[in-house]
């Protein structure tokens, strides 16, 4: 009798998962199969599409010196975001863990929080407001005769990266909080208690423990920043060399699907790679602190 | 020599303090600059202000196109969210009870949209809809939506079916309600701030979401992040800052209501 009660239970939370599977496979698997199948169709001179399959879309991405600049330079760009991440993301999250007050806890959690709630247009157009010649940053240098020419720091690659960091910060600091908060004080003050000083407390217990949440951390911001084209394009420009923003225009303004699709693809494939390899890091240092 | 220790210590713990505070502010320096700029008279904000004015709010909204914008917007928000909440939680309630092969598939599958590079989304909805004679119509910003709202929803839920115990359904079922009952009557009420921050978390996202609906939207339907991002990249307008002040009034009540719900601590 109760084990029909359970059956019927897990034929009723079957029933209840089934619906999101289906999405899930018509909108977000299905278009990634009709992309790589797209991705190998070879095109004719006109962009019509043919019936014969190739890798020339593949030649070309990874034999172009534009595309593979711009691989190249995506990386870099992904790789001084998360490091700049990472970084400034360790402090708050010490913040955040150590606030003396729920109070303070509370307000450092708004700070956090709300620019992940507020659309990447505006806090990319914020940075505009802030960069432009015309804009804060120049109007205030100009008043206070530090500069006598405004400067121009939009437009560049420093202008992404500092938007970048600020838009994918709080995605670093909340696994590295999370990994602080589990840590044990009195590991800490037992290390200081054996003579070792504060910085080598840190370093040599503190660090060590919150290398998983470095590690997720550097893996969102990773593929955030590897993927994005919205912030790049506005505080960028058009001529960055950024390859998910070669996608757009290839999409939007050559329309060049299948060579598109295959950049995609190929973007996937890369992140993953690099995510991958991230992930094994941090199976190797769980499995090094655990066992 | 303890003295000189802790005094070294303070000072230690005073600069880690200092940089993670400038974090911070640096952290919200974008929201403070457009709410500066919003209320500015003139065209670039100037330091120190020189005026105060409401003429961009008034030029938001006596133009159509905003307004055009702002309704698709708000219709979208509308759909997607409870559309979302319904099936996320179905989802997360399912997926922290059921036991099988490739539960870790099915979560990372649902948990995906916020890793994959956006613009692939975007193109890969692209062409489905194209395919499928439905890019640019509403039903395809749902999709979009939905996608990228999904992941939200099930962390939020999936925080509050992990605190209920299994125990109070098991009794419900002993004293002889169905599993549709229980669900309903024990299991929803005692999820419910993980849904409604769930469902605060997918109104919001819905409502700034660009990267998808710029692949996917047409001219007839076109939300305002997307009018945002073609005034931006055309011009400078400082009508934008009215806009973003909107905007930024949404996340100040979406932060309120999570707060009050379920705590901003434990969603995130």
């Amino acid at each position: 009798m109760r084990k029909t009660k359970k059956e019927k239970q897990q034929v009723f939370q079957w029933l209840l998962l089934i619906p999101t599977v289906l999405f899930f496979c018509v909108f977000l698997v299905l278009p990634f199969v009709l992309l790589i199948v797209l991705s190998f169709r070879d095109i004719d001179s006109m962009q019509n599409l043919l019936d014969t399959y190739s890798f020339s879309h593949y030649i070309e991405v990874f034999t172009s010196d534009i595309y593979i600049d711009a691989i190249l330079s995506t990386l870099g760009l992904a790789a001084v975001t998360t490091v700049l991440c990472i970084v400034f993301a360790y402090p708050a999250a010490y913040l955040l863990v150590r606030a003396p007050s729920r109070r303070l806890r509370a307000l450092f959690y708004i700070l956090l929080v709300s620019p992940l709630l507020t659309s990447v247009v505006i806090r990319t157009f914020a940075w505009i407001v802030l960069l432009a010649q015309n804009g804060l940053i120049n109007d205030i240098l100009l008043k206070l005769h530090i500069i006598s020419e405004p400067l121009s720091l939009l437009w560049n690659m420093k202008a992404v990266v500092i938007a970048y960091v600020q838009v994918m910060l709080p995605f670093a600091v909340l696994p590295i909080a999370t990994s602080l908060s589990e840590t044990n004080p009195n590991l800490r003050n037992a290390s200081m208690s054996l003579g070792a000083g504060r910085i080598q407390s840190f370093l040599k217990v503190t660090l060590p423990l919150t290398i998983p949440g470095i590690i997720s951390g550097a893996m969102i911001v990773f593929s955030l920043a590897a993927g994005s084209y919205i912030t790049a394009l506005l505080v960028g420009g058009r001529m960055q060399p950024i390859f998910p923003l070669s996608i757009y225009q290839q999409v939007m303004q050559v329309f060049n699907l299948p060579l598109a699709a295959a950049m995609s693809i190929s973007l996937v494939f890369i992140v993953l790679i690099f995510v991958g390899i991230l992930g094994l890091i941090l199976k190797r240092w769980e499995a090094r602190m655990h066992g | 020599m303890a003295k000189k220790a802790r005094k070294k210590l303070s000072l230690l713990d005073t600069l880690v303090w200092i940089i993670g505070i400038v974090v911070y502010l640096f952290l919200i320096l974008p929201i403070l600059v457009i709410v500066f700029s919003a209320f500015s008279p003139s065209e670039y904000p100037e330091f120190p202000p020189t005026g105060f004015s409401l003429k961009w709010f008034t030029a938001v909204f006596g133009n159509p196109q905003w307004l055009d914008s702002l309704w698709i917007s708000v219709i979208l928000l509308i759909i997607v969210t409870p559309l979302t909440v319904i099936l996320g939680t179905m989802a997360s309630y399912s997926l922290a009870r059921l036991n099988f092969r490739g539960k870790e598939l099915i979560q990372s599958l649902i948990l995906s949209p916020l890793m994959i590079p956006q613009v692939v989304l975007g193109i890969g909805l692209l062409y489905l809809f194209t395919m499928m004679g439905i890019n640019g119509s509403i039903i395809a910003l749902v999709v979009g939506h939905m996608i990228v709202c999904f992941p939200y929803v099930v962390r939020t839920v999936s925080v509050s079916v992990s605190n209920l115990n299994p125990v109070l359904e098991k009794a419900s079922m002993n004293l002889g309600a169905t599993p549709m009952q229980t669900f309903y009557k024990v299991t929803i009420p005692l999820i419910k701030p993980g849904i409604l921050a769930g469902a605060v978390f997918s109104a919001v996202t819905s409502f700034g979401e660009i990267s998808i609906s710029l692949f996917v939207s047409a001219p007839s339907t076109v939300s305002v992040p997307v009018r945002t991002f073609g005034y931006i990249d055309q011009t400078f307008d400082p009508t934008i800052n009215a806009i973003s002040v909107i905007f930024i009034i949404i996340s100040v009540f979406a932060l309120v209501i999570i707060e009050k719900t379920i705590g901003l601590s434990k969603v995130m």
